[in-house]
Formats: C-alpha cells, sequence, structure tokens
C-alpha cells in the first residue's frame, strides 16, 4: 500500500502556531529570563541612592531616567520583573487548581451540590472584586503573601464556574456515558476524561486572570498594600513617581509601560491558546 | 432448547420522574450464548432505555425495578464496585454516535489501554501488543501508527470500529449495541454489522442489538423482541417472525419497508406516531393505530402468550392477524 497524503492531511500534520501565541509566549519568555536573572540584565543596583543624578531625564547611561533618590528607572522596573511576575503565577495558580477540582465535582455531581455552588458564587460576585480584596488584606494586613491569600479567596469561583458549565455539557456527551459502560469509576470519569475536555477555557482565562493579576498587585502596590517599598514592583514605582508627573514624568510613565507591555503578553498568548486548543471533532 | 440462557430479564420496568412515566414496562427476554437479539421498536419504544437499565446507565431521575441474572447474579441490585467489574469486562456497550462516544483528547491508544488496565492484569508491553491486535481485529489497517492518532482523525465508520475495539479490551460475552450503525452510511453500515457477526463467531459473545431498521435485523439477527410503548409485544426466532408475524404492530413494520424481489406494491406505513410516555392509552397501548382492534384491545392489556417454545406475542387478535399473512 502506498501512502496518500493529501493537502488537508498535510496541513492538519503540520499543526501551524496561531500568530497571537507566538508574539504573546515570545513577550512573556523574555519576562520570565528577566524575572530570574534581573541582576544579569539591569546595568545598575535597583536601590543604590546617587544623590549626584536625582530626577534624571532618560539619558543614554539612564535609558529611562532616574527617580528622587537617584535610582535608575530602568533597573527598578527590570527588578520589578521578578516581583510582578511571581504576583501574576501565584496569586493565580493557587485559584486556577482548587477552582477546577471544585468546578469538576459540581458539575458532574449537579443537584444540590450545583445550588449550593451557585449562591456561593452569587454571593462573592456581589462584592466588587476589587474592594472585597482590600477588605481581606485590610483585615490580615498587608503585604505579598495576605494578598496572594485574599485573591485566592475571592478568584476561585470564576475558574470554578466556567469548569462546572463546561462539565455540565460533556457529561451529556456519550464518551461519558461509554466511560461508565467501560466500568470506570467516577474519580476516572470526571479527570481523566471530561476535565481534558472542559479545562480549555479556564486555561484562556486563566491566562487573561495573569494580566489581571498584575494591575492588581501594581494596585495594591499603588495603595501600600501589597509589595512594601523600597522593593522596586512596578505599582511602588508609580507611587513614588506620582508627585513628580508633572517634572519627571519618566518615573510612573516606565513602569506603566511595563505593565501594558506584560498584560499584552498573557493576553496574546490567552488568544493563541483559545484558537490552538480548541477540541477537534 | 435447555441451553442456560446468557443474560435472563425478567419483569425489567423502568420508570421516570418518580414513577409518573414508565419508559419500559414489565419487559422479560433471554438471550442465549453466541445468539444476537434484535431489540426493535419505533422511537421512544424503549429499545435504548431497556438496554441502558440492563447496565444501570440512566440519569439518576429513573428508577429500575426487575432482575437482569447474568452470570448466577442480580446487575440490579449488585454493588458498585461489582458493577464496574462486569461493566466493560463482562459486557461492554456500544453506541450510536461514534462522532460523540471517543474522547476528542485522547489519542486511540490511551482509550483502548484504559479499559485494558481496568480489566485485565497485562503489563505496559502486552497491552500495547494487545491494542494491536484488537486494533487488527476490527480491521483497522497501519494499527502502529493509528493508535497514535486522535478520534477526529478517523473516519465514522473508523470510530465506530475504534468503539468496538475499545469495547472487546475486556474480552466481553455480551456485546450491548444501541443503534451502531445508524450514524453510519451503507455501505459502511454493512461492514460494520459483517465485523460484529464475525467477532461474535470468533469470539463466541452473545449480542443485543437496538435498532429500528428491520433490514439490519434480518441480516444479522437470531431472535427479534419487537417494542412497543415499552413492552415487549412479539419475540420469536428471526424467519418465525418475519413469515408469520402474529402483532399487528409487527406485521404494520414489516409492511412498511421495501423488499427487494417482489411484485412492486404500495408501502403500508401505521397511521399515527407512537404515544408519549404520559398519554399511553388504555388496554393495548397500539389499539388506537391498529386495523385489527376491537373490544377487549381497548379494556384490558394483553399479556405475552407463547405460540410455541421460544415465539410469544401480546395480541387478541392474532388469529386474525395471523390469517392476514405477512405482508413480506
Amino acid at each position: 500500500m502506498t501512502d496518500v497524503t493529501t493537502p488537508m492531511m498535510a496541513a492538519r500534520r503540520r499543526r501551524v502556531l496561531p500568530r497571537p501565541l507566538i508574539f504573546g509566549a515570545t513577550i512573556l519568555l523574555a519576562s520570565a529570563v528577566v524575572a530570574v536573572f534581573p541582576a544579569q540584565v539591569a546595568p545598575y543596583d535597583p536601590n543604590a541612592f546617587d544623590y549626584g543624578a536625582l530626577l534624571q531625564a532618560p539619558t543614554s547611561a539612564h535609558p529611562m531616567g532616574t527617580d528622587n533618590f537617584g535610582r535608575d528607572v530602568l533597573s527598578r522596573v527590570l527588578h520589578a520583573y521578578t516581583i510582578d511576575m511571581q504576583i501574576a503565577f501565584f496569586a493565580t495558580v493557587f485559584p486556577f487548581l482548587f477552582g477546577t477540582v471544585v468546578g469538576a465535582l459540581v458539575g458532574y455531581a449537579g443537584g444540590w451540590a450545583e445550588v449550593i455552588f451557585g449562591r456561593i458564587v452569587d454571593a462573592v460576585i456581589t462584592f466588587p472584586f476589587l474592594v472585597l480584596v482590600i477588605a481581606i488584606v485590610s483585615v490580615l494586613g498587608p503585604g505579598l503573601v495576605n494578598m496572594y491569600i485574599a485573591v485566592g479567596v475571592v478568584g476561585w469561583v470564576f475558574y470554578a464556574r466556567i469548569i462546572a458549565a463546561e462539565v455540565r455539557v460533556q457529561k451529556r456527551l456519550d464518551y461519558a456515558d461509554a466511560g461508565r459502560a467501560m466500568g470506570y469509576t467516577h474519580a476516572r470519569i470526571i479527570f481523566v476524561h471530561l476535565l481534558p475536555n472542559a479545562i480549555t477555557p479556564a486555561i484562556v482565562y486563566w491566562m487573561t486572570d495573569m494580566a489581571l493579576a498584575i494591575l492588581l498587585g501594581s494596585s495594591l502596590g499603588y495603595l501600600g498594600l501589597g509589595a512594601q517599598p523600597p522593593a522596586a514592583e512596578w505599582g511602588v514605582q508609580i507611587a513614588d513617581g506620582k508627585n513628580f508627573m508633572a517634572t519627571a514624568w519618566w518615573i510612573s510613565v516606565f513602569p506603566g509601560l511595563a505593565i501594558v507591555l506584560t498584560g499584552l503578553g498573557f493576553s496574546l498568548t490567552g488568544d493563541g491558546l483559545a484558537e490552538l486548543l480548541r477540541t477537534k471533532r | 432448547m435447555t441451553q442456560a440462557p446468557a443474560l435472563e430479564v425478567r419483569n425489567l420496568t423502568t420508570t421516570f420522574a418518580g414513577g409518573r412515566l414508565t419508559a419500559v414496562n414489565d419487559v422479560s427476554f433471554t438471550v442465549l450464548p453466541g445468539e444476537v437479539l434484535g431489540l426493535v421498536g419505533e422511537s421512544g419504544s424503549g429499545k435504548s432505555v431497556t438496554l441502558r437499565s440492563i447496565m444501570r446507565l440512566l440519569p439518576a431521575s429513573g428508577a429500575v425495578s426487575g432482575h437482569v441474572r447474568w452470570q448466577g447474579r442480580d446487575i440490579l441490585t449488585m454493588s458498585d464496585a461489582d458493577l464496574r467489574g462486569v461493566r466493560g469486562g463482562q459486557i461492554s456497550m456500544i453506541f450510536q454516535e461514534p462522532m460523540t462516544a471517543l474522547n476528542p483528547v485522547l489519542p486511540v491508544f490511551t482509550q483502548i489501554e484504559e479499559n485494558l488496565k481496568a480489566h485485565t492484569d497485562l503489563d505496559r508491553a502486552a497491552r500495547a501488543a494487545r491494542a494491536r491486535d484488537l486494533m487488527d481485529l476490527v480491521g483497522i489497517p497501519d494499527a502502529a501508527r493509528r493508535l497514535k492518532e486522535y478520534p477526529h482523525q478517523f473516519s465514522g465508520g473508523m470510530r465506530q470500529r475504534v468503539m468496538i475495539a475499545i469495547a472487546l479490551a475486556g474480552n466481553p460475552t455480551l456485546l450491548l449495541a444501541d443503534e451502531p450503525t445508524t450514524a453510519l452510511d451503507v455501505t459502511i453500515q454493512d461492514q460494520i454489522l459483517k465485523l460484529i457477526l464475525d467477532l461474535r463467531d470468533e469470539l463466541s459473545m452473545s449480542v443485543v442489538l437496538v435498532t429500528h431498521d428491520l433490514g439490519v435485523v434480518a441480516a444479522t439477527c437470531d431472535r427479534i423482541a419487537v417494542m412497543y410503548a415499552g413492552r415487549i409485544v412479539e419475540t420469536g426466532t428471526v424467519r418465525d417472525v418475519f413469515a408469520q408475524p402474529a402483532h399487528a404492530y409487527t406485521r404494520g413494520l414489516l409492511g412498511s419497508v421495501p423488499h427487494a424481489g417482489t411484485e412492486r406494491s404500495m408501502l403500508l406505513s401505521i397511521e399515527g406516531t407512537p404515544p408519549p410516555l404520559d398519554r399511553i392509552p388504555a388496554g393495548c397501548a397500539f389499539n388506537p393505530r391498529c386495523d385489527f382492534a376491537t373490544g377487549p384491545c381497548r379494556a384490558r392489556v394483553p399479556v405475552l402468550e407463547d405460540l410455541a417454545p421460544g415465539r410469544s406475542v401480546a395480541c387478541f387478535n392474532r388469529t386474525a392477524v395471523t390469517a392476514a399473512g405477512s405482508p413480506v
């Protein structure tokens, strides 16, 4: 038998990566490298004061200028990657995991579990997200770990809701019944069969959520509830520069641009993954 | 005729909505080892629910009573752990829609291997070899390569073959097939039915085939059980029932399919549609659509009576129906 390859089969096998994913992943990969090796890429110590160069506009020695203590803004922006990428990851990974498991169980069980879960979701989303997080942080006290806890307590319901809805759809399909007809356990059907088919929207949402987590982390940092000065964190930096906006715009603008760029990276990656992971039938 | 049945279903009754709707009503039948039983009827007559009741694969709103005897035990009362051993191991099931009955995100090999893990003691290498054998058995060429592929890379007929391969992984002695060819085109349909028959011979399985296609029954089944509104109205060997239907509904069904090789004639149709579950008429459920209906049909439910060993019918006017002859 000769191997026949039709153009369609070839296209199917080639698996072209979606363009947003390529751009997004490139940004994130670069961000991750900077986050892990900030000292290697930054030209100066982020916390070194230089009283000979206060509030300098961008020059070739300080491409993003210096702040009111003479600290190099570029070095601080680069070092901030370490904290902000951590925030993006740790503020979202626990809600993602916990919400996914709860959502899968609730979606599969249906009935009363779903009713009770629905009320919990309602209770959480009735409060504005940021207000709820700030309230929890102010009880627990400022700092990154408390911020992760606050975001986790609120954030998991969104993942759980997405997964529960998907699992509800998937469990009606024949392959779920087929799994039961093969004598598989409920746990096996939920986590091996239904969940992989249901998880795509949650992964895509996770990417968006990481971008939002950076914004949130920066907002809390700006308000003094997240990372604490003198730590190099974008929100803290923007707060540092707010009194100098008219005379030294670069102190706040460059960290802001870093937030935009990283957020863009997550969003593009999310879009690209959505395209790539769309289930084929 | 004294062979012990492989599967014995006694007084199976399945109700939904807290007992208000009866989908399967007092159904009894047996399947002998190596036998193919065709369960026939229009949509909504309870065929699929019967099959799912046997495997306890109903949604939570369904309640089943009666007995399903399988190797000396009652499937309806066994523990969940025992049930998992029977499902997919001793009794396997294949579904109507091969497009949705396979998990789209797992390669075919993983899905076959999963059943092997659940129901056999084979080690890794043996499972891989067995998976290839199963692919060969169901007639999928180039097994080694195709095992790595995903369901979407297979055509409808090939997916049904994969489904059968998974179902066979646990060496079942009974295969429950829920309209396995309805979603496939006619040439593929024929191949799949031949495959099921070959496998029956090769592996000495029994098969319960649910279908609404009498052509499929004629081509594949040994015995037939005709269902209407949740009850079995006539059973017998395919040869006997086709030659001499004794229930007006069976006669109507047989008259409504074209037959090759006979003189061209008008197709008969059965007027009306099967009753919805909440409006099953009093007496014989078929009486409003029946040409032979008389007084008793509207008053009492006819019980299934033996005409001969292995041949029974539930009809008050069976002599009139028999006298009218087969429309075939």
